[in-house]
C-alpha cells in the first residue's frame, strides 16, 4: 500500500467535507468550505496518480471550482454516468453540474492562466426543497433517481430523468438525516439519521422497509456526517456511527431479515464515514494453479471522528489495515476509484488522502460480468439490464392496449433522446427563437444600433441586454459556441496554453474550435509588444495606475459632471424627440400601456373597431406623457414624477362613480372589411345628401363582389358586421342591424347612450354603450343573450378602462380591462365570470410544458388564446427561469389549468376546452394524481345505466364527453401506475359502445 | 456566489482617435432574474497620481435582465480633455468598467489605454500643449485586468464587507505592465490572482 497526501489539493485550509472519484477515474471533486461561500473543486486525477505528472507544469491540477453555493457544500456526488456532478450544502440547495462540452477550456474572464477552469462546469438545474442543509446526496444505480437527506429530517428523492421533478419526500426521521445509500440492486435506499435509527425504504413504492434502532440507542454525541454504505452484492448494509458495549462501531446490517449481529469495532471515536470498494474480490490465484473455489468477499473502508481509517475485508476478521493520525481533524468522506485500488479520504482539516493498494492486498476484482452472475444468482436479476424505471420494471403490464401505450412512449423516447441529428434539431430553434434566427455574428455587428435604449423617469440611459442564451438547459448549442469565438482565451493564446497539455502554444486555436474568419470580429487585434513600452520613468505612475484596477471607486467628481451632461443630452433629446412623430415614442417606451395598444393594433379580431376604441385611449395617453415632457425641458431635473400624477387625473375621463366609456368621433366616411370568408366590405359615407332638411347617410356593403346599400337617416358612427349580419350605430344613439343581403332585420334599436364599440359574430351583435352597459342580441331568435349589463361589476378601481372587447363566435362578450383582467358575461349564470388575468401569479409559475401535445399546435385562434395571448406564453418563460419548490409549483399548475378550463367552459369555445382537457389530463398522469383523474374520468363517462333521474349531459360544449374519454385513455395509459384505471375505463367504454 | 458572470468585454473601435466615443461589448451571464438593474460604468483614470482626475464618462443601468447569458454594448464619450492633466495627456492611462448592483460595485474591469502620436514627427518631438486631434488612443484589450467583489445580492447592502474582497494587493508591487519587458510575455506567476468566480 502507497500514501499519499497531495497537499496541493486544498480549499485554502478550509475544510473538505466531502470527495468523490469520477467514475472515469481521470478527475475527482471536492466540496467544502470556500471563502464567502460553499465551494466545490474538481481536480486532476492524474497529478495524484503519477509524480512526474504533479510535476509537470503543463499538466493542470485544478480542472475547475465553482463557487456557486452559498453555504458551505457537504456532499458532492458524481452520477454512475459520469455526465452529472450532484453537490448539496448549507444552503438547502442541491446543485446539478454538466460539463459544458463545447465552451473548451477558458480562463475566466480577465484571469490569469493559473488558476484558471480547465473545464467548465455549469450548473444545469438547482433543486430546492430542503429546508435545512443538505447533508448528503446520492444516484441511483442507473442514475434514475438523485436522492438528498437534509436536517429538514427528510429525504428527498428526485427524478434524474426530468431534474427538477420531485419523485417523493420520505418522511419518518426524527432527527437530523445525515447519510444515503442505495441499494446496488435499486430494490431499497438506507438512512441514516440523528435520531438513532437507520431506515430502509422500498423504491417500489417509497414505504418504510424497516427501522433500526438498536445498535445506536446508545449513541451520544453528534458526528457531522453518518455516511453509510452498502456493499456491491447488496447482502451488507454497514452504517456510520453505531455503539456496542459503549464502544464506537460500524454495524453490519445483513439484508436478509435486517439481522445486526456484526459490526465493525476498533475506532475510539464515532464512525462518521464507511465506504464499500464498488469491486467485489476473490482470492488472489498463486502460481497460476487451478482456481480453488472461494467465496467472493467485499472491501470496506471506515473513517472515524478519531482521525483513522481503517480498511476491512469481509473475510478477514481483522481489519487489513490502519492508519491512524493521517488528519488533524474528523474524517469526512472516503471515495473509491472504479478499479478497487484507490482511495481518496478528505478532513475537516482541509486536508485530502490518497491510498494505493496491489492486487496482492486486496485480491483479485470480479469483473462485471461474474458481479452480474453474482446478482443473478442472489437476485434473479442483473444490473446490467437497464430499466427505464426500475421501480415499474418489476410491474406486470395487465392490459394490452396498455403495453402498446407504453411501447409508443418509449419509442417516442427513445426517438427523443436519440443523439446526434434529432437533439441538434431540437435545440437549434430554441437558439433561433432567442435570436430571430440571426447569426450572433449578425446581431454583433448591430448590437449598438440594434439594442433597445431608453431613458428612465430621472433621466438616465437603461440598455436592455440582449439575451443570447437562457440558461433553462445549461446546454449551450455547439453552434453557438463553435462560430463565434466570445472566449476571453481567443485573444490572448499565451495565456490559455498552459493549462492545456505539454502541446505547444501555437496550433491551440484549433483545438479551442475557433475559427481564424473571425478574427475580423475581434476588434482588437494583437497588441504589439511596443505598445506600451516606456520609458523608466513611467513605472512609478505606472503602479499607482494598477491599484486603480482593484480599488472599489469612491464617490467619484466625475458623477456629478455625467449628471449635468445627461441633463444637457436629454434636454438635446426632447427637441429632436418632440419633433418625431408619437409611434417612435410607442416603441421606445417601455410603459405597459403602450404594450397594450400595441397588442391591440395586432389584433385581427377586433381590427377596426378596437383602433377606434383605442384611438380615443391614445389621446389620453398622448397627454400623459407630452405633458411632464414639457416640464422637464423647462426644469430638467425637475421631478418628473410630482407633475405627472395630477396630468394623469386630469386626463382621466370620468371618476368611477359614473363610468364613461370612450366614443369613436364621427367621420365623413370610412370602410371596413368585416369577414373575409366570405369577404365583406362595409363602406360609409356620412352626409351624402339633404333631402328635406335632413340628413341622409349610405351604407353601402360589398358581398363577395355583391353589392348592396342602405341609406340611414344619421351620421353613422361606427359599423360592424360578421358573414351572417351587419350592424350601424348612428349619431342619434340608434342601432340598425341587418342581414348579409341587406334585409334590415331589426327595427331600430334606442341605446341609452351612444355606442361605444360595436361586434358582430355569427349572429350576435354587441353593444357596449358609453354609459359602460353591455347588450348582445341573438339576431336569429330575436332575443336578448345579455340585457344592458353595467359594467360597474368589474371596473372598479380608478384607472381602469375598457382596453379591448370582442364577441367570440358563439355570442359570449368579453370586456378587457387595462388592469389586465379579462371577464366575460355568462348569461346563464347572469354573471361576469373572469377568464383571464395578466397579473396572475399562476401563470408565472404554472409549468405545463411537459404536457403539452407534441403535435397538435396550440390553439391560438379561440377567444381564451386572444385574451390571454402572450402573457401564457411569457408564464411559460417565466415558469422555466424560476425555480418555486415542486410541491408549489404543482399545485399553482393544477390550479392554472383548472382554471383554464373553467374559463374556456364559460366562453364556450370548444376547441380550447379540448386542448386545456387534454393538457390537464395529461399533467394529471405525469403527476400521478388518481383523485382527480378518476373524478374527471367518471364525469366524462357518466352513468353506464340509462336512468331518468339523472342530470347528465352527453355533450359539453357541442363535444360528446365519452369521445373526449376515448382521447384521454391513451394519455393515462402512459403511466403504468393507472393501469387499473385505464382498464376500467376501457372496458366501461367499450361496454357502452356496444349497447 | 455572484449572480452575475462577465463573461467577455470585446473592446470595439480600437485603436482609434482619441475623439472616438469608447464602445465595449459586454457578454455577461445570470444566473437568476435580477429584480433590479445593473449599473454600469465608465471611469477614465485621468491621470495616474490622483483620483481626483478620475472622470466618468457616463454610466448606463442595463435591465430587465433575466436568467441566462445577454450582451450589449457600452457606448461612452470620450474623457472632457479639459480635465485631463497636459503632462497626463500622452502615454499609459487607465480605462476602468464598473459594474453594480444595487449600489455594491461587484466587478471592476480595467485596461491599460495608451494615448500616442500617430505622426513620427510628433512622437518624435510631443508638442507642450497635447494636441488631442492627433492622439490615438490604443486600449490593450488583450489584458483585461478584473477584480471581483463579493457583494450581497439579496436585498439591503448592509452585510457587505471590504475585507471579503479577494484582494491581489500583495502583488502589486511586482506587478508591471506586460509590456515593460520588452518582446516577452510576462512571467505568468507575477500577474495577480484575483479573485475568481467559476462559470
Amino acid at each position: 500500500m502507497k500514501l499519499l497526501k497531495p497537499s496541493w489539493v486544498s480549499h485554502n485550509g478550509k475544510p473538505i467535507f466531502s470527495v468523490d472519484i469520477h467514475p472515469d477515474g481521470t478527475k475527482f471533486a471536492t466540496g467544502g468550505q470556500g471563502e464567502d461561500s460553499g465551494k466545490v473543486m474538481i481536480w486532476n486525477m492524474a497529478p495524484v496518480l503519477r509524480e512526474e505528472d504533479e510535476k509537470n507544469e503543463n499538466i493542470p491540477k485544478m480542472l475547475c471550482q465553482m463557487d456557486n453555493h452559498l453555504a458551505c457544500v457537504n456532499c458532492v456526488r458524481w452520477s454512475n454516468n459520469g455526465l452529472y456532478l450532484a453537490s448539496g450544502g448549507d444552503d438547502k440547495l442541491v446543485m446539478v453540474w454538466k460539463r459544458a462540452a463545447f465552451i473548451g477550456p477558458s480562463t475566466v474572464f480577465g484571469s490569469s492562466s493559473k488558476l484558471a477552469n480547465v473545464e467548465q462546469w455549469r450548473c444545469v438545474t438547482i433543486l430546492r426543497n430542503h429546508t435545512g442543509d443538505v447533508m448528503d446526496v446520492a444516484w441511483s444505480p442507473h442514475d434514475v433517481w438523485l436522492a438528498s437527506c437534509s436536517v429538514d429530517n427528510t429525504i428527498v428523492i428526485w427524478n434524474a430523468r426530468k431534474f427538477p421533478e420531485m419523485v417523493t419526500c420520505l418522511r419518518g426521521h426524527t432527527g437530523l438525516v445525515k447519510g444515503l445509500t442505495w441499494d446496488p440492486v435499486g430494490k431499497y435506499i438506507a438512512s441514516q439519521a440523528d435520531d438513532h435509527s437507520l431506515k430502509v425504504w422500498r423504491t417500489m413504492d417509497w414505504q418504510l422497509e424497516t427501522n433500526i434502532t438498536k445498535p445506536f440507542s446508545e449513541c451520544g454525541g453528534t458526528t457531522h456526517v453518518l455516511r453509510l454504505s452498502w456493499s456491491p452484492d447488496g447482502q451488507y448494509l454497514v452504517s456510520a456511527h453505531a455503539m456496542n458495549n459503549s464502544g464506537p462501531t460500524a454495524q453490519i446490517v445483513e439484508r436478509d431479515g435486517w439481522k445486526t449481529n456484526m459490526d465493525f469495532v476498533g475506532h475510539r471515536k464515532a464512525v462518521t464515514v464507511v465506504k464499500f470498494n464498488p469491486k467485489i474480490f476473490k482470492k488472489k490465484q498463486k502460481n497460476g494453479g487451478s482456481p480453488k473455489p472461494s467465496c467472493p468477499y467485499c472491501c470496506c473502508a471506515v473513517g472515524s471522528k478519531d482521525r483513522s481509517l481503517s480498511v476491512w475485508l469481509t473475510s478477514l476478521k481483522r481489519p487489513l489495515v490502519v492508519i491512524h493520525d493521517l488528519f488533524d481533524k474528523s474524517i469526512m468522506d472516503i471515495s473509491w476509484t472504479l478499479t478497487g485500488l484507490g482511495i481518496l479520504v478528505c478532513s475537516m482539516d482541509g486536508t485530502v488522502a490518497y491510498l494505493d493498494f496491489s492486487l496482492d492486498e486486496l485480491g483479485d476484482p470480479l469483473n462485471e460480468e461474474e458481479k452480474n452472475t453474482i446478482h443473478q444468482n442472489i437476485y434473479g436479476k442483473s444490473l446490467a439490464i437497464t430499466s427505464t424505471e426500475a421501480q415499474l420494471s418489476t410491474t406486470i403490464i395487465e392490459n394490452p392496449e396498455m403495453l402498446k401505450y407504453q411501447q409508443e412512449r418509449q419509442n417516442a423516447a427513445q426517438a427523443g433522446s436519440g443523439p446526434g441529428g434529432a437533439g441538434l434539431e431540437s435545440t437549434a430553434p430554441k437558439l433561433n427563437s432567442v435570436m430571430n434566427g440571426e447569426s450572433l455574428e449578425d446581431i454583433r455587428k448591430n448590437l449598438l444600433k440594434k439594442q433597445v435604449e431608453t431613458r428612465t423617469a430621472d433621466g438616465r440611459r437603461r440598455i436592455t441586454p440582449l439575451c443570447i442564451a437562457q440558461l433553462d438547459t445549461g446546454d449551450f448549442s455547439p453552434a453557438l459556441f463553435n462560430s463565434v469565438p466570445i472566449l476571453p482565451g481567443s485573444s490572448m493564446p499565451s495565456q490559455l496554453t498552459p493549462q492545456l497539455s505539454s502541446d505547444s502554444s501555437q496550433g491551440q486555436a484549433s483545438s479551442l474550435g475557433l475559427r481564424p474568419s473571425h478574427d475580423t470580429l475581434l476588434t482588437s487585434p494583437p497588441v504589439k509588444q511596443s505598445l506600451l513600452l516606456t520609458s523608466a520613468s513611467k513605472i512609478e505612475p505606472m503602479k499607482a495606475l494598477d491599484s486603480r484596477f482593484t480599488e472599489r471607486s469612491k464617490a467619484t467628481p466625475g458623477v456629478t459632471a455625467v449628471i449635468s451632461s445627461t441633463a444637457e443630452k436629454l434636454g438635446k433629446l426632447n427637441k429632436v424627440k418632440q419633433k418625431s412623430e408619437t409611434r417612435n415614442k410607442e416603441e421606445t417606451s417601455s410603459d405597459s400601456e403602450d404594450k397594450m395598444a400595441a397588442i391591440n393594433k395586432n389584433l385581427s379580431f377586433t381590427k377596426r373597431k378596437a383602433d377606434l376604441l383605442m384611438d380615443g385611449g391614445e389621446v389620453v395617453e398622448k397627454r400623459k406623457k407630452g405633458r411632464p415632457r414639457k416640464d422637464k425641458m423647462a426644469t430638467p431635473i425637475s421631478q418628473p414624477f410630482t407633475q405627472r400624477e395630477p396630468s394623469r387625473a386630469a386626463a382621466t375621463p370620468a371618476p368611477v362613480a359614473a363610468l364613461k366609456l370612450p366614443t369613436p368621433s364621427i367621420q365623413k366616411a370610412f370602410s371596413l372589411q368585416v369577414s373575409m370568408e366570405p369577404s365583406v366590405f362595409l363602406e360609409v359615407e356620412n352626409d351624402v345628401s339633404v333631402v328635406a332638411g335632413s340628413k341622409l347617410s349610405q351604407l353601402r356593403c360589398s358581398r363577395d363582389g355583391r353589392e348592396w346599400d342602405t341609406l340611414l337617416p344619421s351620421s353613422v358612427v361606427t359599423a360592424a358586421g360578421s358573414s351572417d349580419v351587419i350592424a350601424v350605430a348612428c349619431e342619434d344613439r340608434m342601432l340598425s342591424v341587418f342581414s348579409s343581403c341587406g334585409r334590415r332585420l331589426l327595427p331600430a334599436i334606442q341605446l341609452a347612450t351612444p355606442m361605444s364599440a360595436l361586434h358582430c359574430s355569427s349572429h350576435f351583435v354587441m353593444a357596449l354603450t358609453a354609459g359602460a352597459r353591455l347588450s348582445v342580441w341573438d339576431v336569429q331568435k330575436q332575443t336578448a343573450l345579455v340585457k344592458n349589463e353595467s359594467l360597474l361589476t368589474i371596473m372598479s378601481g380608478a384607472d381602469t378602462t375598457v382596453s379591448q372587447s370582442l364577441l367570440t363566435q358563439q355570442g359570449v362578450p368579453v370586456i378587457g380591462l387595462s388592469s389586465g383582467k379579462s371577464y366575460c358575461f355568462n348569461s346563464s349564470l347572469e354573471t361576469w365570470t373572469l377568464i383571464a388575468d395578466k397579473g396572475d401569479s399562476l401563470v408565472q409559475c404554472a409549468d405545463f410544458r411537459s404536457c403539452l401535445p407534441s403535435h397538435d399546435a396550440p390553439v391560438s385562434s379561440g377567444p381564451l388564446a386572444v385574451m390571454q395571448g402572450r402573457n401564457l406564453n411569457a408564464g411559460r418563460l417565466a415558469s422555466r427561469l424560476s425555480s418555486t419548490p415542486h410541491h408549489l409549483q404543482q399545485s399553482m399548475t393544477l390550479a392554472f389549468l383548472e382554471n383554464q378550463l373553467a374559463a374556456a367552459l364559460t366562453l364556450l369555445s370548444a376547441q380550447e376546452y379540448r386542448y386545456w382537457l387534454l393538457i390537464y389530463a395529461r399533467f394529471l398522469v405525469n403527476e400521478g394524481s388518481e383523485y382527480r383523474l378518476r373524478e374527471l374520468c367518471k364525469e366524462l363517462l357518466g352513468p353506464v345505466h340509462k336512468s331518468a333521474a339523472t342530470a347528465w349531459e352527453p355533450t359539453t360544449l357541442g363535444l360528446r364527453k365519452r369521445e373526449l374519454l376515448r382521447e384521454l385513455l391513451p394519455v393515462i395509459g402512459q403511466n403504468l401506475r393507472f393501469q387499473r384505471l385505464f382498464t376500467e375505463y376501457q372496458e366501461q367504454l367499450e361496454l357502452l359502445r356496444n349497447k | 456566489m455572484a449572480k452575475v458572470q462577465v463573461l467577455n468585454v470585446a473592446v470595439l473601435d480600437n485603436p482609434s482617435p482619441f475623439g472616438n466615443p469608447f464602445q465595449f461589448e459586454i457578454t455577461f451571464e445570470c444566473m437568476e432574474d435580477l429584480p433590479e438593474d445593473l449599473e454600469w460604468k465608465i471611469i477614465y483614470v485621468g491621470s495616474a497620481e490622483s483620483e481626483e482626475y478620475d472622470q466618468t464618462l457616463d454610466s448606463v443601468l442595463v435591465g430587465p435582465v433575466p436568467a441566462g447569458r445577454h450582451m450589449f454594448v457600452f457606448q461612452a464619450d470620450a474623457p472632457n480633455t479639459g480635465l485631463i492633466p497636459e503632462s497626463d495627456a500622452v502615454g499609459v492611462t487607465v480605462v476602468l468598467i464598473t459594474c453594480t448592483y444595487r449600489g455594491q460595485e461587484f466587478i471592476r474591469i480595467g485596461y491599460y489605454v495608451n494615448n500616442e502620436y500617430t505622426d513620427p514627427e510628433l512622437r518624435e518631438n510631443p508638442p507642450l500643449k497635447p494636441d488631442y486631434t492627433q492622439l490615438q488612443r490604443n486600449i490593450l484589450a488583450s489584458n483585461p485586468r478584473v477584480t471581483r467583489f463579493h457583494i450581497n445580492w439579496e436585498g439591503s447592502a448592509d452585510r457587505m464587507e471590504d475585507s471579503e474582497n479577494v484582494d491581489p494587493a500583495p502583488n502589486i508591487s511586482g506587478m508591471l505592465p506586460p509590456s515593460c519587458i520588452p518582446g516577452k510575455v510576462p512571467p505568468l506567476g507575477l500577474m495577480p490572482d484575483n479573485s475568481m468566480d467559476c462559470m
